[in-house]
């Protein structure tokens, strides 16, 4: 090995050697405690073969946590892509207000997780609350969102919406203003209305950026944790359990190492599935 | 555009203004409110629904001095984990990101493959093994459990070899003839070029940091040695209605992240933009 060679090899060891521990022999581990019935209090560790995974698919709670993971993500990509997206059209134009438009739109992506479903907790209060208060104001019926099992997951996404669309909206940002000026001024001269413009011009190019922002929102969707703990833990009545909480409660509260990682499994194939039919799906009508 | 077009669009615009930064604004505005007043005028809608009647610093000092609650506690332990783990990870992977754009060793595309395809593994799949790893190596209740598995980021790997692969190779061949180590080029030449996106890496880093929260509930017990999130959830649960004091430690935990931002912004926001437009 010449000395070009070694020093390269330094210079990725720390990198790879954490990529090694911490992702890829955690993987393989995984692998293999989804096998297991593995309880760390106990300290007992045995194969088991599928049982894990051929209880899980009858496993009631699991199958509750993995639709309340679905609905969220059905409600929330064509909601929440949309309103990005018309957010990011919006503030295009570069002139001193947009910048002070998109700072704002932006803030909710830095508020912490654990802050934002605090405050939210508030908000939702029936009695004191602010939505509430507003619902009144309009004439709308008040509810508590979060202690209703039918209203909670609802809670639960218009705080996940709230805290993602700058987050998008910047992205179709940038897929804006990829797409070349000069034609939108051929469509003009050739009379295309804004609307035409939009949908002939704008929206196919925007194809590979939609499908970046559709293929996030569907993991972080079916992924969702962190509101859920802070805002809901669960309840009412185990309505805003969803995959990721089931996990945490299956491997650290009742310390069934094998059967949460095996979960955890079931949710990463679903994920990576998904992912790669709507990279498919979005391939197929390139422009 | 017509007056009425651009009369709706800027009323679209305001509203969805309100509705991103009314929750912070009203937390802020509660928190410094005595507790008997924050909900005196939420059934109206008046100025004192959102300017306090009798403005107080009583919350935040209650927070602040609370023996079994010691945010300041909390917020110091978050900030040395978070700039711990943003200091390594700049200088951990950008050390990799500089090898894979600008030197040549066999194997490279073969190593280079194998950490673009850890972009797929879930963190939430690993963390029953990480967890009984942190618990082998006797992690647990320390902060080598919270720095040293984060020091890694692939997306920094990624980002930094797109910003050192424009470094011209003439440079590095000038460094090499005037006899310069490959360390001493990296660190004089290389890191110094690079400098918008390591702030663009650092801020993301940090910022996710001090947003974490899963992974410290599970790795950290100790009351003292918890991190500022898990704090917050903590202290929102246990407190149930002293909501004052609650916002009071929320704001305390927000307002110096929103100024980092608001100072950086360009760099978090191009972050974000690599993520989507080369992703």
């Amino acid at each position: 090995m010449n000395g070009e060679e070694m020093t390269a090899w330094w210079f990725v060891l720390p990198s790879f050697a954490l990529l090694m521990i911490f992702v890829f022999y955690p993987m393989l581990q995984a692998f293999i405690i989804s096998f297991q019935n593995y309880n760390l209090v106990g300290g007992t560790r045995s194969f088991v073969g599928l049982d894990n995974y051929r209880m899980l698919m009858t496993d009631q709670s699991f199958l509750a946590s993995l639709r309340h993971s679905f609905y969220f993500a059905v409600i929330v990509i064509p909601i929440q892509t949309s309103i990005s997206l018309g957010m990011a059209l919006l503030i295009q134009k570069k002139v001193a207000t947009t910048g002070l438009f998109r700072t704002i739109y932006f803030i909710p992506v830095v508020v912490s997780t654990a802050v934002a479903a605090t405050v939210f907790k508030l908000i939702y209060n029936k009695e004191y609350g602010l939505l509430n208060n507003f619902l009144e104001l309009v004439h709308l019926p008040t509810t508590n969102f979060l202690s209703n099992p039918d209203t909670a997951m609802n809670g639960v996404i218009m705080l996940g919406m709230w805290k993602a669309v700058g987050f998008f909206m910047i992205i179709f940002l940038a897929g804006l203003n990829n797409i070349p000026t000069d034609l939108y001024e051929a469509a003009r001269v050739d009379g295309a209305s804004k609307l035409q413009q939009f949908f002939r011009i704008t929206l196919p190019l925007l194809n590979r950026t939609t499908a970046f922002v559709v293929i996030i929102t569907t993991i972080d969707a079916i992924k969702i944790s962190g509101l859920v703990f802070v805002l809901t833990n669960g309840g009412p009545n185990g309505a805003t359990e969803t995959a990721v909480f089931y996990i945490y409660q299956m491997a650290f509260k009742q310390m069934q190492m094998g059967y949460g990682t095996a979960a955890a499994f079931i949710l990463f194939a679903i994920v990576l599935v998904i992912s790669l039919v709507q990279m498919r799906l979005f391939r197929n009508q390139d422009y | 555009m017509s007056r009425i077009a651009s009369f709706f669009k800027y009323t679209i615009m305001i509203i969805l203004a309100i509705v991103s930064i009314i929750p912070i604004f009203w937390m802020i505005s509660g928190a410094s409110r005595p507790y008997a007043e924050l909900f005196k005028y939420s059934n109206s809608f008046n100025i004192h629904l959102f300017v306090p009647v009798h403005p107080t610093l009583q919350n935040f000092k209650d927070v602040i001095f609370n023996e079994r609650n010691p945010f300041l506690t909390y917020i110091g332990n978050t900030l040395f984990v978070a700039s711990i783990v943003t200091v390594l990870v700049l200088l951990i992977n950008a050390m990799s990101a500089f090898a894979f754009a600008k030197l040549r060793f066999r194997g490279k595309g073969v190593v280079f493959a194998l950490f673009m395809s850890a972009m797929i593994i879930p963190g939430e799949v690993t963390l029953v093994p990480n967890y009984l790893l942190m618990h082998n190596f006797g992690w647990l209740d320390s902060y080598k459990a919270l720095i040293i598995p984060s020091m890694l980021s692939v997306f920094g790997i990624f980002l930094l070899r797109q910003f050192f692969a424009e470094v011209p190779d003439e440079i590095l061949e000038a460094a090499k003839i005037d006899g310069a180590s490959m360390p001493r080029t990296f660190l004089r030449i290389v890191l110094p070029a690079a400098v918008p996106p390591m702030i663009t890496l650092g801020l993301m880093t940090f910022l996710g940091n001090w947003d974490s929260y899963l992974w410290p509930l599970i790795v950290i017990n100790d009351d003292k040695k918890q991190m500022i999130q898990v704090a917050i959830a903590a202290f929102s649960s246990s407190q149930g209605t002293d909501w004052s004091k609650i916002l009071a430690a929320s704001t305390i935990s927000t307002v110096p992240i929103l100024i980092i931002f608001l100072f950086l912004q360009r760099y978090y926001i191009q972050g974000i933009t690599m993520s989507g437009v080369k992703g």
